[in-house]
């Protein structure tokens, strides 16, 4: 097995309403992580921890700009859905046809 | 309207087979990272109806929920709405067509959509989709061809 870091599952990531909500912030412009808790009734710290989910999981990346670090949806993050939900697709097809045609009752 | 991803893939035996496979022996080849529990020996339950229950029962008996039917059409039709790893309003749809060709054959296709009800992976799936899918297969099906 090929050695890979581990990456959050973008499901996983989006099934948090808050997370949902960064991502529709970010969705309009890149913030800083003040500015997305100011629209946010949680804190600042768990904004941060929020952020790093949605990090691993391909839809958000950061940037320093200045003093600040903004945070931005990932132009690559619609394609690591993509990339996702395809790898879970393809490994369904090819285990559901696999196990079909061997347990095929007569095959004709 | 967020376009639904499509994927196809040709099976050597019958439409009836598929069906049953499918949707009686799930656990036999659902690969076992993505269930909820990640317990190889995880059964999983789709009710034999309309708004049946589809579920994952864990080896200490817990239920945890899949989705619902949503069409129940042995052997050639199922549709079930989905929300595994998120909450029910976010659930997706799931239709499955088992086609019946010569040689006993059968061409699964599947449509995943509903994605607009997801807000926010709405916004980044728009794009992914305009990439369009073609090829998601490819690589599966060359394996499988072998």
């Amino acid at each position: 097995m090929k050695a890979k870091r581990r990456i959050a599952d973008p499901f996983d990531a989006l099934g948090n309403p808050y997370r949902r909500e960064i991502v529709e912030l970010l969705a309009r412009k890149p913030r800083s992580v003040q500015q997305i808790a100011d629209h946010l009734p949680i804190s600042r710290p768990a904004v941060s921890r929020h952020l790093s989910v949605l990090n691993r999981a391909g839809l958000v990346s950061d940037e320093q700009v200045g003093a600040r670090r903004l945070y931005r949806l990932d132009e690559q993050g619609a394609e690591a859905v993509g990339r996702y939900l395809a790898q879970v697709w393809g490994n369904v097809g090819v285990r559901f046809k696999l196990f079909a045609e061997n347990t095929t009752p007569r095959s004709r | 309207m967020i376009e639904p991803l499509r994927i196809s893939f040709e099976v050597a035996c019958s439409p009836d087979h598929a069906f049953t496979t499918w949707t009686r022996r799930a656990a036999a080849w659902w690969p076992p990272e993505h269930t909820v529990s990640h317990q190889p020996g995880a059964e999983i339950v789709f009710e034999p109806k309309v708004g049946g229950r589809i579920f994952e029962r864990t080896r200490e008996g817990e239920e945890i929920e899949w989705g619902e039917v949503t069409e129940w059409g042995p052997p050639r039709r199922l549709s079930y709405r989905w929300h595994i790893a998120t909450d029910p309003a976010n659930a997706t749809d799931v239709e499955i067509v088992f086609r019946r060709l010569p040689n006993a054959t059968t061409r699964v296709e599947i449509e995943h959509g509903g994605w607009e009800r997801i807000g926010a992976i709405g916004q980044v799936w728009r794009d992914a989709n305009n990439a369009g899918w073609d090829g998601v297969l490819p690589s599966y099906r060359a394996q499988a061809a072998g």
